[in-house]
This record gives structure tokens, C-alpha cells and sequence, in this order.
């Protein structure tokens, strides 16, 4: 697929840029992608795609006036016809629109180029040997795998190209009771090995679910929060917890923490760390994050994300965050509990796996609320009793990552980004495993 | 491009089926915050997916490419997926799962994206956030336009041929009010897009809206905590159409019951036994698929496997009847569904789905509801959710509340949130609102699907009484 050769978007890019006027800027996004995603259940293919898709978003501005618009790109003849047809409209409509005061201007934020392409097996053999292993399992997930490109040009000379090659499993096994466990195998060098303990792992773990189910009843309860369920809990708080424009505007939900009224644990540090590798450190403008932004130390606010528009709308320095504010690799310091310890250290309560749901129950005082899934047991004396049936949890982030924090494991866990909404995502997450005093049920 | 000229040059593939879907989607968005101009974009997303059957498997190519050797080289690749998944298929299909409907569709909107040009949006967009400026304590006031037109044609070696063209709009606005008593928000219209176009739009009764929104987020800037305890319960449909989408669409997805769906978006309560004796509701509880509504959200001729779309109902009297599940569904459930096998976009292969669903009106004015009631609160808008993979235990948060109290509305609490359990819940149904309560609502961020798949839904409601509810509010 040609969208994926950088040579065709800097020809593209070129090529119309040399269309803009003296009073005139511009930003070119480039997203594509080569993939192929398939669908299981039961250890067996319900559905398989591949896809071949490019577009580029254009940021045009015109005196202190700004429009955005798209196209497909096929890296093909039309495409240069179809960009100046829009750019003709852009130029038509942008004369109506009012000025926009916090206009981010295209600046040269340098040329960088990054091409992580290991050669990955056919599809048929990586998709051949997983429906093997999983052979006789019930097993329900997506496979996918393929090439994915960021890019960005600008007006000012800035060029930045990230492509990635990668593919990943993500899936959970289930037993006759409908009991599960979750599973990923992700990455961009393929091992028949690595696959193959990854999925016994995952059926060894399934026989802990096999005992009868025991139902807890609302209350208070010691929780361990191994790394998927803490992933889950940053991926809630990516949502306008970090965000300094939600701030500004009302919606965030540390506000506290931010004015110095609260602060979280000491054993808490959050940092923005694309040293991760997962996710290319410049955003939709270009602009080139720092490659270690701390969030939170030892409980107390360091920054927010800010992005420039922010930035020049409330007078602040811009951290260069993308214009939604959200992590794109977020990091949580280890601290030293180790796996060992983990049910000891619990002692009597619960391992929670995974949480489900995420919303807020009161995003003013950081509270959320949500499900426990997955592989989820009840702890006595620090042996694993049963597995648990679902409960709901209704607790505030001043509790879970500020007084209820009692250790932090010593190993914490990577997760690359799964999410293929419109198309595959980059970026991921390393978190350890947290133990808390106390983590509050609902229902 | 013509779309029978491509499926004509595939002859010589020797498949046993092939489909061409086209999906152009053109969107605009404005939006104006605090009177400050945000942004307009102008986005097009144009592709093409080619389905090709082989030993009674389908897989899919997708391309944005309009290259016919592109297209083609596609349908190939499809066709060799095809066959290598064929030997691991969790279900085998024919031509019966792929109807061979001809028809057209379109939206009942008359000002679409041709008839758009930005001053006059821009103007009301201002006007609106300048209604909302009625104190400094309304830090934030939002508004936006939205505008999609959607052309799908689906042709198919069996002669299918449908075309759709899809209108959809919304404008939507919001205030947030701040003062050291905290934060409070109160929106309109997130929920409320349609099939019509720019016409839809009354200045007058926006800016009324406008003006109602940002003096209730400064009611509730004052408001005592809504308390916690077990009431009767009175739920607006702006509120509704989010408990009808999690807790009755959802669980009712043939293949979240099947189980494709249990590694993301879940599983469900709700067996296949289950239809034609599960008491889901009281038996005020009427819940209707019905994607023949005019102007509703998610109304079309046929969904995207050429699947003629009809009016069924889902619960009638309360008993399941009837799940949300395609033809590939049905056949492996052996169960009576829908037409809802659709798709996000040209890039996505389509999957069970909702579409329409509503709650059919009843007999109660909303006067007879508060009147019956001895403690309760009456809550409206949506503003939180949340509810585990079974689709059984939720939770939802609202914008704003009211109390009943000896059969009159009382006081303004904020912060008003409410649990319980689907099946139980639904039976605690005691009273639904007539025709004067019933409103037409529609959602655009419906996500499921492994990949992810975001899709137009549309839900309509009218107000409802529920009878003992868990209800508690904000704070530590």
C-alpha cells in the first residue's frame, strides 16, 4: 500500500503546500494503515477483515482565521485534484468565520523519522498457530496485526513520520460456568514460544475459576488491584483528570489535588513517559512532547497536560499535549511489594484482575464507579478461596491512589494500546500492581 | 464510480457470493465556547468493502482506494481469507443469510451539507452562548452544530441493490457553573440527533433552551445533596433513552448472548431460553424495534447485508419476545431477530446491532405520576453510566433532580444517582407516560465490536415511574 511509504506523502504534502498564499498556513496529518483483524470465539473464526485505509486531516489557516478538513488518500494521481478542490472550498468558507483568539500557529518543531518494522509471519501462520494452541479451548478475542503510520508535515518545514509494524492477541478463556480470565499477547516480534505459554498460562489460571463462585456482600473490603485493573482506573482518569483545559473550564475532576487542598499517596508518581516506546512523542500538530512529563510525584500535582491551544487561551507554557489532553503513555512508579507477598500481603479480601465500566459517580470529588471482571478471588489468610461473582465498586481516586494506597508492587506490567475505533490505536500504558486498605462495593 | 461495473469485473473471481458496500459520510462540526469561535471541520470518509463467501465463509476487504485494480486486488485477498478461515469457521453460511433486496432509501431532511454554508450556523452557535450569560458564575457555555450525510450503496452478486442516503443533525449546548459551593453542569440536546436537516433548528425555542440550561446549573449551585435512599423513582426520557440502551438493547444482541462479544463489550443476562418466557418487565412494558420511525436517528430501509428492515417488537406485556440479532444470528441461535447487521463505516464488517429502540407510551400523564407518588425524586438527563458485562448491575448519574414529596415536586437536589438490577428494575415499572411524555431521541456513540465499532442509534421514550429505588447522591 503506497499511503504507507512516507516518499508519497512528502510528495503530496509538497505539492500542495506550494498551493498556499503569503497569508496562508497549513498542517497535513497523515493516518494509515494496513490490517488485518480477526474475529474468534470458541477458539474458532467468526470473522476476518482486512483493511487498507489512509486519510490526511489538513489544518488551514488563513490570517487569523482557522478551518480543518480531510480526504481518503490513495497515494494515487487523484488525490492532488481532490485536495485543492477542498482547499478551494476551505478558502471560500474561512472568509465568513469569526478570528479565533488561541489559533496554534505551524511552527518548525524539527524532521524526525521512526520505523520500527520487524518481519512478522504470514497471517496464516501467526492466525494457524494460535487456533493449534487454543485447540479444544474456549476461547473469544481479536487478533490483529499489520502496518501503521503516523505523520505530520507543516507549512514551516516540520516533518515527522512514525511506523510501526506490530500485532497483538487479545483474548480471554472461559470455562463451562462462564467464569474467565483475560489474556494479551502483543508485540512486534513474533514468538511460536511465547504464544504457547502465554495461552497455558492463561488455561492454568482458568482452573482457579473452576471453584464454585462466592458471593460477597456490600462493604468495605482490603483489595488488590493487579496491573490490567489499574490500567483500566488511569484510563478513566485520562478523561479529564489530567486535562489542564478541563480545569480551566470545570470539568476536571483533581481539581483539589491541583489547588494544593489534597494530595495523593507518597507511594503515587505518574509521569507521561514516551521513553515506553509505544506512541511517537509528537501530536496531530507536530508539536514533540517532553519524553518525561511528571504528572503526580509522590502524591503531589506536578502538571497537567496542556496543550498549546490551552496553553495561549490561559496564558501558560504549552506542554505540548494533544489537543484532548489525554495520556498517551502514561507510567506509574514500581514500588516494592513483591508477586510473591501479593496474597500474603492481602490477607483477607480480594485480587481484582480487571475492572470494567468506568464512569463517574461525582467527578468533583474524583469518585468513580464500576465493575469488577474477570479473574477476581476472594482472600483468606492469604490463600485464594474462590473466585467472586461481579460486584460493583463505587470509590474516589483520593482514596484509591491517596490514603487507601498501602504498596506498590515491585514489577509492573506493559500493555500496548488495543483500541481500533476508525483505526488501530498506538500508544500504551506501564503500570505496577497496587494493594489498598480499602476499596468501597455498592451493590 | 459504478458500483455494478466493479461487481461485474469480480465474475471471473469464481466465488460463491460477493457484496460491494460504498460508504461516503461527509460531517460538519462547529462549535463556540464562552462566544469564542472553536473550530469548524469538514470531514469525508469515502471507501468501499468488498464481502466474498467461500465454503460458507465470509471475509472482508476494505479500501479507500477507487483504483479498480485496487478493488480487485482486495476482493482476491478476501477471497483467499476466505477460504484459509474456512477451515476453522465457527459457523458456516449461504446465500439465505444474504437477502436480495432492491430499494432506496432517504432521510426525510431537506438542508443538508449542499444547502450548508458556515455564517448563519456560526451566528446561532454565538447566540446560544451568549444566552447562556446570564451570571459569572457560568463559567462555560457551549455550542455546537452537527451535520452527516451518509450514501451507502450495497450491491451483491444475488442482485441486491440498495441505496440510502442518510441526513443526520443536532445542535447542542451546555453551561457550567462554578462558585465556591462547586460545579455544576446542565446540558440539552446531546441525545436529540435526528434524520432532518438544518431546518429543524428553531432559533427562538434554542435560545429558550439556552437560557433554561445555565439557570438551572446555577439552581443547582445551591442545591442540598440528593439524599440517599430507597424511593420511587421518576426518569425523564432524556434519562431513559440511556437505560433502555444499556440495560434492553444491549443484553438483547443475539451475538453478545452467542458470545462473540465477551471479550470487550460483554456477555448477557439474557439466555437463549429466555425469549418467549422471560418476564423482563411489568407488563406496562411495551419495547419495540422499529427502524420505520420518520426522521428517527437510526430508521433505514435495510441493513447492511440487504436485510429488509421491519417494525418488531422486542417485549410486548413485559415477555421477552424477540432478540436483536441478524440473519447469521438467527440461524445459529434458532431464534426470530431483526434487520440489524450493520457497520460503522466501509471499513468495518457488519455486526448485531441496535437500531430504533423504543419504549411504547402508556396511559399516565406526568400530573398522575408525581400525584401517586409519596417520596420520590424525578430525575432528568443523562450525564454518567456504567454496567458490567452481563448487562445486569448499573448505575447512572443525572444532571438534575427534583424531590417528590407527598404527590408535588419540591426541591432542587444535585448530584442525583440511582442502582439497581436490569430484570428487577424493569418490573419495578409502575406507571408510563402517554403521548405528551413521549420524546424521540438519538445517540452517536454506541461502541462495540472487536474491532471497534462506533454506530448511530436512536431510542425513544416516554417519562416512566419505577417504584423503589436505590438513589444517593454525590460528595466523599
Amino acid at each position: 500500500m503506497k499511503a504507507l511509504e512516507s516518499s508519497y506523502f512528502e510528495k503530496f504534502s509538497k505539492l500542495v503546500l506550494s498551493d498556499l498564499k503569503p497569508d496562508e498556513a497549513m498542517t497535513l496529518t497523515l493516518t494509515a494503515e494496513e490490517t488485518f483483524f480477526s474475529r474468534l470465539s470458541k477458539a474458532k473464526v467468526r470473522q476476518v477483515t482486512n483493511i487498507h485505509q489512509a486519510h490526511i486531516d489538513f489544518n488551514f489557516i488563513k490570517g487569523n482565521k482557522v478551518i480543518s478538513f480531510n480526504m481518503p488518500f490513495s497515494a494515487g494521481q487523484g488525490d492532488m485534484l481532490v485536495a485543492l478542490k477542498k482547499l478551494s472550498q476551505a478558502r471560500d468558507w474561512i472568509a465568513t468565520l469569526p478570528d479565533d483568539p488561541y489559533l496554534v500557529r505551524p511552527k518548525f518543531y524539527g524532521v524526525t523519522k521512526e520505523e520500527n518494522l520487524h518481519t512478522l509471519p504470514k497471517t496464516q501462520e501467526m492466525m494457524g498457530l494460535i487456533l493449534d494452541v487454543a485447540a479444544g479451548v474456549d476461547l473469544a478475542g481479536v487478533f490483529s496485526c499489520g502496518d501503521i503510520v503516523r505523520a505530520t508535515i507543516n507549512s514551516e518545514g516540520q516533518f515527522h513520520w512514525f511506523k510501526t509494524r506490530n500485532f497483538y492477541l487479545d483474548y480471554s478463556l472461559y470455562n463451562s460456568s462462564q467464569k474467565a480470565v483475560k489474556s494479551l499477547y502483543a508485540g512486534s516480534v513474533w514468538d511460536n514460544a511465547e504464544l504457547r505459554r502465554n495461552i497455558k498460562d492463561a488455561e492454568y489460571k482458568l482452573t482457579l475459576m473452576d471453584r464454585p463462585s462466592k458471593k460477597i456482600e456490600r462493604g468495605e473490603y482490603r483489595v488488590y488491584l493487579a496491573p490490567s485493573a489499574v490500567g483500566e482506573l488511569l484510563g478513566t482518569l485520562s478523561w479529564g483528570g489530567v486535562s489542564m483545559g478541563d480545569h480551566q473550564r470545570g470539568n476536571g475532576s483533581l481539581k483539589d489535588l491541583w489547588q494544593k487542598k489534597k494530595t495523593l499517596s507518597p507511594l503515587f508518581t505518574l509521569s507521561e513517559d514516551f521513553s515506553l516506546g509505544l506512541s511517537p512523542r509528537f501530536n496531530e500538530a507536530g508539536e514533540v512532547s517532553p519524553m518525561d512529563l511528571l504528572l503526580v510525584e509522590k502524591g503531589d500535582h506536578k502538571n497537567f497536560l496542556v496543550s498549546t491551544r490551552t496553553a495561549n487561551e490561559y496564558k501558560m507554557e504549552s506542554n505540548f499535549a494533544s489537543e484532548s489532553e489525554s495520556m498517551r503513555s502514561p507510567v506509574v512508579l514500581t514500588g516494592d511489594l513483591s508477586r510473591e507477598d501479593i496474597y500474603k500481603e492481602i490477607g483477607t479480601g480480594l485480587y481484582l484482575s480487571d475492572l470494567h465500566y468506568l464512569n463517574w459517580s461525582d467527578r468533583e470529588t474524583a469518585r468513580i464507579t464500576g465493575m469488577t471482571r474477570y479473574a477476581c478471588f476472594w482472600i483468606e489468610n492469604g490463600e485464594i478461596v474462590a473466585p467472586i461473582e461481579d460486584l460493583r465498586f463505587d470509590e474516589s481516586y483520593y482514596s484509591i491512589f491517596g490514603e487507601a494506597l498501602e504498596r506498590v508492587t515491585d514489577f509492573s506490567e506493559v500493555s500496548p494500546a488495543t483500541g481500533s475505533y476508525f483505526n488501530r490505536d498506538v500508544g500504551g500504558l506501564r503500570v505496577p500492581g497496587l494493594l489498598l486498605s480499602k476499596f468501597k462495593f455498592t451493590l | 464510480m459504478n458500483l455494478l461495473n466493479i461487481l461485474a469485473s469480480l465474475n471471473n473471481l469464481d466465488a460463491e457470493y460477493i457484496s460491494l458496500r460504498e460508504v461516503k459520510s461527509r460531517t460538519i462540526n462547529l462549535s463556540v465556547r464562552n462566544e469564542i469561535f472553536e473550530g469548524l471541520s469538514n470531514t469525508e470518509d469515502h471507501g468501499i468493502m468488498v464481502e466474498v463467501m467461500m465454503n460458507g465463509q465470509f471475509a472482508h476487504g476494505a479500501t479507500n482506494s477507487f483504483d479498480p485494480a485496487e478493488i480487485i486486488k482486495v476482493a482476491q485477498e478476501a477471497k483467499l481469507q476466505a477460504i484459509e478461515a474456512s477451515r476453522f469457521s465457527l459457523s458456516k453460511f449461504s446465500f439465505e443469510e444474504r437477502p436480495a433486496t432492491v430499494g432506496e432509501y432517504k432521510s426525510p431532511g431537506e438542508k443538508g451539507i449542499d444547502a450548508f454554508h458556515p455564517a448563519e450556523p456560526t451566528k446561532l452557535l454565538m447566540e446560544l452562548s451568549s444566552a447562556m450569560k446570564i451570571h459569572e458564575h457560568v463559567i462555560s457555555r457551549t455550542a455546537y452544530l452537527y451535520l452527516n450525510e451518509m450514501h451507502t450503496h450495497f450491491v451483491a452478486t444475488n442482485g441486491a441493490n440498495v441505496k440510502q442516503n442518510i441526513m443526520r443533525t443536532a445542535v447542542g449546548i451546555s453551561a457550567t457553573a462554578q462558585s465556591d459551593k462547586g460545579i455544576q453542569r446542565r446540558s440539552f440536546g446531546d441525545d436529540q440527533s435526528s434524520q432532518y436537516g438544518l431546518e429543524r433548528f428553531d432559533t427562538q425555542k434554542l435560545l429558550g433552551e439556552a437560557k433554561r440550561v445555565a439557570s438551572e446549573a446555577l439552581e443547582l449551585l445551591d442545591a442540598d445533596e440528593c439524599p440517599t435512599e430507597t424511593m420511587d423513582l421518576i426518569l425523564a426520557p432524556d434519562q431513559l433513552y440511556l437505560q433502555i440502551h444499556e440495560s434492553i438493547g444491549h443484553p438483547l444482541e443475539l451475538d453478545r448472548i452467542l458470545g462473540d462479544e465477551r471479550n470487550y463489550a460483554g456477555w448477557s443476562f439474557v439466555k437463549p431460553d429466555d425469549f418467549g418466557t422471560l418476564q423482563y418487565g411489568s407488563k406496562l412494558m411495551n419495547v419495540s424495534f422499529d427502524p420505520t420511525m420518520v426522521g428517527q436517528n437510526a430508521s433505514y430501509l435495510s441493513d447492511d447485508i440487504g436485510n429488509l428492515a421491519t417494525k418488531e417488537f422486542l417485549i410486548k406485556d413485559g415477555l421477552l419476545l424477540r432478540g436483536l440479532g441478524s440473519l447469521e444470528s438467527q440461524k445459529r441461535l434458532n431464534l426470530p431477530g431483526v434487520a440489524s447487521q450493520r457497520a460503522t463505516s466501509w471499513n468495518r464488517a457488519p455486526i448485531d446491532r441496535m437500531a430504533n429502540v423504543n419504549l411504547e407510551a402508556g396511559t399516565s400523564t406526568l400530573e398522575e405520576m408525581i400525584k401517586s407518588v409519596k417520596r420520590g425524586i424525578f430525575m432528568q438527563s443523562n450525564r454518567s453510566w456504567s454496567i458490567d458485562d452481563y448487562r445486569n448491575k448499573f448505575q447512572f448519574g443525572c444532571e438534575y433532580a427534583r424531590l417528590i414529596e407527598d404527590g408535588k415536586l419540591t426541591k432542587i437536589v444535585k448530584n442525583p444517582n440511582y442502582r439497581g438490577i436490569t430484570a428487577p428494575f424493569w418490573n419495578q415499572l409502575k406507571m408510563v407516560g402517554d403521548e405528551s411524555t413521549f420524546e424521540v431521541g438519538g445517540l452517536s456513540n454506541c461502541g462495540k465490536g472487536e474491532p471497534n465499532q462506533v454506530i448511530f442509534v436512536g431510542h425513544a421514550s416516554p417519562v416512566c415511574l419505577f417504584s423503589n429505588i436505590e438513589v444517593f447522591g454525590g460528595g466523599k
